[in-house]
């Protein structure tokens, strides 16, 4: 993701107190933000509440945006501590677990076997949906965010570092930890559906 | 085995780093004697599209984004709106 020209005069304007300068913002910006709050929070209601919260923030606070990084960096890290806070407040959905590296050695060693032929229409599928939304959610906040931030909503690992306000090496480290944990079990996943 | 240069390119950017950082040397000299990694790195691959194909299929509803503008009222922010 860029900030583009037409996007710097859309903030400018917006500093100024212009109304439909502030709208087209959340035109441009409220569904990511609503997806992002719904893979944090993994729920709707939450997503919206995420969602309003962190557009609420941004009308009153743009005015103190000094463009130091770019405006949807300033936006995502408002709804990502929106969203974190939020989480805070709740029981946790599932017990701590371990979130390790791949085990290289093993991958190598293995014989490789492919997944099997996978049909995307199963996503469509609101049972298989759910399955892969509380997989999702298992995964530690730390992880999640930066599976989300990278893969999902597809910003540079700079941009999630600066987000999350953590090194660059950590992102990655954390990345690749979120995807082979979700690879792992969604193989699994994947093999039971296409048995049955 | 003849490398995939495709698939080297999109490992470094997997990694965040560049085609021609160290790492990637390596990666490229492995990959050269390793179907395994191919693999590992296809299945990490459709994970992720897994994952943003069932995304595309949750849309943000219009009454979401409604109540969204009617609490943006922008000439008060603060009434009418209860996150």
């Amino acid at each position: 993701m860029e900030n583009n020209p037409s996007e710097e005069l859309l903030v400018a304007r917006a500093k100024e107190g212009d109304h439909a300068a502030l709208s087209q913002l959340v035109v441009n910006y409220s569904s990511r933000i609503y997806h992002l709050g719904l893979r944090l929070s993994g729920s709707r209601q939450d997503a919206e509440d995420i969602l309003q919260e962190t557009f609420l923030i941004m009308v009153k606070k743009i005015g103190q945006f000094q463009g130091k990084s770019s405006f949807y960096t300033w936006l995502y890290r408002i709804a990502v501590n929106v969203g974190l806070h939020k989480l805070k407040s709740k029981p946790r959905k599932y017990d701590h677990i371990s979130i390790d590296d791949p085990d290289f050695e093993r991958i190598s060693s293995e014989a490789a076997s492919e997944w099997p032929k996978f049909d995307y229409d199963v996503v469509n599928d609101r049972r298989f949906r759910q399955k892969l939304d509380r997989l999702i959610e298992k995964l530690p906040e730390k992880y999640r965010t930066v599976f989300i931030l990278r893969d999902l909503h597809e910003l540079s690992t700079e941009d999630t570092s600066r987000i999350l306000q953590i090194t660059p090496s950590n992102a990655k480290i954390r990345l690749m930890r979120a995807r082979n944990f979700l690879k792992e079990h969604l193989e699994n996943m994947i093999k039971a559906e296409v048995s049955t | 085995m003849k490398v995939n240069e495709n698939l080297i390119r999109e490992i470094c950017e997997y990694m965040g780093s560049d085609l021609n950082s160290a790492p990637c040397k390596l990666i490229r000299e492995h990959m050269e004697a390793c179907h395994n990694c191919e693999v590992y790195v296809d299945k990490i691959k459709k994970t992720i599209e897994i994952y943003r194909y069932a995304d595309r299929q949750e849309e943000l509803p219009d009454s979401v984004s409604k109540k969204l503008f009617a609490c943006l009222h922008l000439d008060d922010l603060t009434k009418n709106c209860n996150p």
